[in-house]
């Protein structure tokens, strides 16, 4: 599903030269669950940023479904984005001013799909994430994991291909970490393919295979049991 | 997708209410001022439009070349209209009228005593070629009953005055100034408000000839008078200009060679009646396009300003709603679509202003009518004031939105969702200084024009006229042979009641709008002096009764006729002699005899303080005694108005007692002046309250952003002292730069205004400064609050947060 070769990001300032990913390559299949993990500054985030298609690299190739992303412009970028990819931070980022269920219903509005056939969508997700009887709340209402729980919801109710995790259990405590691992696990279970940065090796051990980054390369890849 | 932006628009709406409430009530208030704006624009513009041959008309006018300028003058001699319609007849109609300002229409009814009105305008001597050329609509007869003498014809709005109903009018007899029986003759619609050509009482023309002495009209060529105006309705092959060339043969067949070089008639369109200050029109005022213009830029820079709060505001926001850019970037959200969610968001508070803004101008629209000359009757809401709504809505959306919408839909989402937006503002900071700085240099040329206005305008009501205006109370006289005995008795009567100091019978005030000027001659030349004299005639109580100083001589001996002559020391002056004492004792002639000069009196001003001081003669005359002016000592003021009423409508009971005080009438001088004083006043205060609310709301936003800044400083020993400091010298520096430019603008706009004043104040440095003082005072406070919560915040807890 995604191949990256050469791979290189570098952040540029006037006096400064920042080496963000360097020559990196790897791969990962469809129905894949991967953690990547790595040192602060390594590049994690940088990656996830070119493999979402929020930012592009500067040099190597980038395949997605095996086609060639890595010169796609802003406006090919965002439609390949929103058909194809879910994404789940760790600071959740709803937006204040939406309820849950209008949250949720946001990346459907993007691609175009009517009313009725949303309403359907979304009650499917929420109650998928167990937080339909909250669809009326705004998010500063919520507990953090039922925040990161809508922010899954929102992720997948495009039935998006790939879901891109950075951190998602960062802002919450184990308990409710646990849930959100567990709802990625079945959504894994059922074909989606997940990519999560995190600093736990606790949430790693949810995945099939870990890559950890140094400076930004991978260092070893771990295939999990 | 739009009921998605509208709901999140709403929900922002009330989430930032400062905001909001800076954004809208800032709005509302600008496009309210801009909307009344745009009505007395209108107003004025539409003068006389509704003519169907507006383009085809003109009014033929004249100047008079004089050593010292051209004197410009709508009034045409008695016999022009007769001479044009044979001289000119390539011209396809021509027509004359004659005003009668503040005649009196009385209605006989019955046994019961009759109904007496004033008519202060619209009483019109009119010929029949005038309805073929202006448009009005008949209701009743038609243009030809005015073919005859003795008839009359009226507008519906004065038949219902007169008649209680319109249909009621025609056949009946009304009474012109207790001398001229009238027949209501028909009834014409009313004419709309905006036109110079009011049209109420329409008297037909060769009723006018046989009264030519009672209204000054006579078939001279040498005399002529404003009331009496000729229009011409010119085919469309005839060129004003080809008319203009032909005048030249006209005034030299009918005056002798040296007058005709001095004399230029031409044709002025009525496009120009309303506009062109140099002539008067039968209306009750003339506007100069400048002042229009003025207006329109005033109302255009209110609500720029306004604009400029919402960019400030919105981009100053924009790094608090970057979280939700990015997420919904991320989510596949395009950058058109931002831009279009930020263009309806900036939409839904541009409409709520809107309808707000209605509401103010309706509120504020009946005080428009002493701001400007739109009567009370035009109303705010047409056709073309929506239009005028919608096109200033979407202009503000577009700009007041484009900036926002393209700085928030360009944030790269990774950034946004960092919040890295903050450090990355500068570029931004500086444009909001700009638009500040902009803000600030635009309420400073109100703030500027303001002061000196007011100042100018209390110089004026301060000024030493030479003469006490102070209560001093104006009663008409009648001096018709039938009135003329009754003046001693009157005179003698008004003396005797208690309060009244003096009484005097003249021709008018010292100042009055009167402008009765004649050419004479000098000390036995036998050529007439260049310039022209002005007349005040009056009794020897006249100097007693407006404080009037002899400087040399005596005032004229008391008689009924003219047989002395007082001038004052403008025609001294002007004569080249020095010393006032040595024209004591020299001639003067005026009409056709000599008079001696007993007296010279000071120099008082006889006009508004715009013109220079005239010449002056001073005489005695009984038959053009048409003003009372009455000194009260101010000690029982009603009794003894009471007691001047009783006598007065005792002795002239035909007649309708129209009293006033000489003081109000000079203030009346600078009706449109004084208007502009109150208009720069209020739009000074729109102007610094809408740049308080930008500037309130940048603080409140700097306020945020320097949070982090503030604790640090704070917890390395900074003082509050020293935090308000830091948030107040940006503004004072921004307030500075904004004088810089305000000064120049200001001094250049407010110097142009005094040249229309021969007397006026100087232009000093204080005034600017003074302005300077304001600005930064009303910035410091609207500063201090947020600066002051922002240095007193614990440091530990701005701190945290980062």
């Amino acid at each position: 599903m995604i191949k990256i070769t050469d791979l290189e990001k570098v952040y540029r300032t006037e006096e400064v030269e920042t080496v963000a990913l360097n020559k990196l390559s790897f791969e990962v299949k469809h129905g894949e669950f991967v953690a990547v993990m790595g040192p602060s500054g390594c590049g994690k985030s940088t990656l996830l940023n070119i493999l979402g298609l929020l930012d592009d690299p500067d040099a190597g190739s980038f395949l997605f479904n095996d086609i060639e992303v890595a010169h796609f412009n802003e406006r090919k970028r965002a439609d390949l984005r929103k058909h194809n990819i879910g994404f789940v931070f760790q600071s959740f980022n709803l937006i204040d001013e939406l309820t849950v269920f209008e949250n949720a219903e946001l990346p459907l509005i993007y691609t175009g799909v009517k009313a009725a056939e949303r309403k359907k969508r979304v009650e499917e997700v929420l109650e998928k994430v167990q937080i339909m009887h909250r669809r009326n709340h705004y998010p500063q209402q919520l507990s953090g994991g039922q925040q990161q729980r809508v922010a899954v919801a929102r992720a997948v109710v495009n039935k998006p291909k790939l879901i891109l995790a950075d951190e998602p259990t960062g802002n919450l405590d184990s308990s409710n970490g646990n849930e959100v691992m567990q709802l990625l696990t079945e959504l894994n279970e059922q074909g989606t393919t997940i990519i999560m940065v995190t600093h736990s090796e606790h949430d790693a051990r949810y995945s099939h295979r870990i890559i950890r980054m140094l400076d930004g390369q991978t260092v070893t890849e771990n295939i999990m049991i | 997708m739009f009921i998605h932006y509208l709901t999140i628009a709403w929900r922002n709406l009330l989430r930032h209410k400062a905001n909001s409430v800076i954004n809208i009530t800032g709005l509302a208030i600008g496009i309210a001022a801009c909307l009344l704006i745009f009505r007395v624009v209108r107003f004025e513009l539409g003068h006389d439009t509704f003519h169907k041959n507006y383009k085809q008309l003109y009014r033929v006018v004249k100047h008079d070349a004089y050593p010292d300028g051209l004197v410009y003058e709508e009034g045409m001699p008695g016999p022009v209209t007769a001479a044009m319609r044979v001289d000119f007849p390539q011209i396809s109609a021509i027509s004359e009228v004659f005003s009668s300002y503040g005649s009196q229409i009385t209605i006989p009814s019955g046994t019961q005593a009759p109904k007496k009105f004033t008519e202060s305008s619209g009483v019109l001597f009119i010929d029949t070629s005038f309805f073929h050329m202006f448009t009005t609509k008949w209701l009743s007869g038609n243009a030809s009953v005015l073919a005859q003498p003795g008839k009359v014809v009226l507008d519906k709005e004065h038949a219902e005055r007169y008649f209680g109903q319109w249909q009621e009018a025609t056949g009946k007899t009304i009474t012109m100034d207790n001398q001229i029986p009238l027949m209501v003759a028909g009834v014409i619609e009313n004419q709309p408000l905006s036109t110079d050509i009011p049209l109420s009482v329409l008297v037909s023309f060769s009723t006018l000839p046989p009264y030519g002495n009672r209204y000054n009209y006579t078939q001279r060529w040498q005399h002529s008078t404003s009331n009496h105006q000729i229009f011409v309705l010119l085919p469309s092959a005839v060129t004003p200009a080809s008319i203009n060339k032909q005048f030249t043969s006209f005034t030299r067949k009918y005056y002798d060679e040296e007058v005709a070089a001095k004399k230029t008639f031409f044709l002025q369109p009525l496009k120009d009646l309303h506009f062109d200050t140099r002539f008067g029109n039968m209306g009750d005022h003339t506007t100069s396009r400048t002042t229009l213009l003025t207006l329109a830029l005033i109302g255009g820079f209110v609500v720029m300003m306004a604009a400029i709060n919402f960019i400030n505001l919105c981009t100053a926001q924009a790094a608090t709603r970057a979280k939700e850019i990015g997420v919904r970037k991320v989510l596949g959200g395009r950058r058109q679509q931002i831009i279009f969610q930020v263009l309806s968001e900036t939409a839904i508070v541009v409409s709520l202003a809107l309808l707000l803004a209605s509401g103010i101008a309706f509120v504020a629209k009946p005080s428009l009518s002493l701001l400007s000359s739109v009567p009370a009757a035009v109303a705010l809401f047409s056709k073309d004031a929506f239009l005028f709504l919608l096109a200033t809505g979407v202009a503000v959306t577009l700009l007041a939105g484009l900036y926002p919408a393209f700085i928030l839909s360009g944030f790269a989402p990774v950034e946004a969702l960092k919040n890295k937006i903050y450090q990355k503002g500068g570029a931004r900071i500086s444009l909001r200084r700009v638009l500040v700085v902009t803000q600030f240099a635009i309420s400073q040329v109100l703030i500027i024009g303001t002061i000196i206005a007011v100042k100018q305008m209390n110089y004026i009501r301060q000024a030493d006229l030479g003469f006490n205006k102070d209560a001093i109370l104006l009663l008409d006289n009648i001096t018709d042979s039938t009135s003329l005995p009754k003046v001693a008795t009157l005179q003698q009567q008004l003396q005797q009641v208690s309060g009244v100091k003096a009484v005097s019978f003249c021709s008018d005030p010292p100042s009055s709008s009167n402008d009765w000027s004649s050419n004479f001659y000098f000390n036995h030349a036998a050529k007439d002096e260049s310039f022209d004299i002005f007349l005040k005639i009056a009794d020897t109580a006249y100097f007693n009764t407006y404080g009037l100083q002899l400087i040399a001589g005596r005032s004229f001996t008391a008689s009924d006729t003219t047989r002395e002559v007082v001038v004052n020391e403008m025609l001294c002056n002007k004569l080249g002699i020095r010393e006032a004492k040595d024209i004591l004792g020299k001639d003067i002639r005026l009409g056709g005899k000599w008079y001696p000069i007993t007296g010279v009196v000071k120099d008082f001003k006889a006009s508004s303080l715009r013109e220079e001081v005239r010449p002056i003669a001073l005489f005695s005359r009984k038959e053009f005694y048409g003003t009372i002016g009455v000194k009260l000592s101010g000690a029982g003021l009603s009794t003894s108005l009471a007691a001047i009423k009783e006598i007065w409508e005792r002795t002239y009971p035909d007649y309708v007692y129209n009293p006033s005080f000489l003081d109000e009438k000079i203030a009346n001088f600078y009706q449109q002046e004084t208007q502009l004083a109150v208009l720069y006043k209020l739009f000074a205060g729109i102007a610094i309250f809408i740049s308080c609310l930008g500037v309130y709301g940048l603080i409140s936003f700097l306020a945020i952003q320097k949070t982090k800044e503030v604790g640090i400083r704070k917890t390395l020993g900074a003082s509050a002292a020293s935090i308000v400091v830091l948030f107040s010298r940006e503004f004072t520096l921004l307030v500075v730069a904004a004088f810089v430019i305000a000064t120049p603008i200001g001094w250049w706009l407010m110097s142009h205004w005094l040249q229309g004043f021969v007397y006026r104040i100087p232009m000093e440095i204080t005034i600017f400064l003074l302005a300077i003082a304001i600005s930064l005072l009303i910035a410091w406070i609207t500063v201090s609050y947020k600066a002051i919560k922002a240095s007193l915040a614990n440091p530990v807890k701005s701190l945290q947060n980062n």
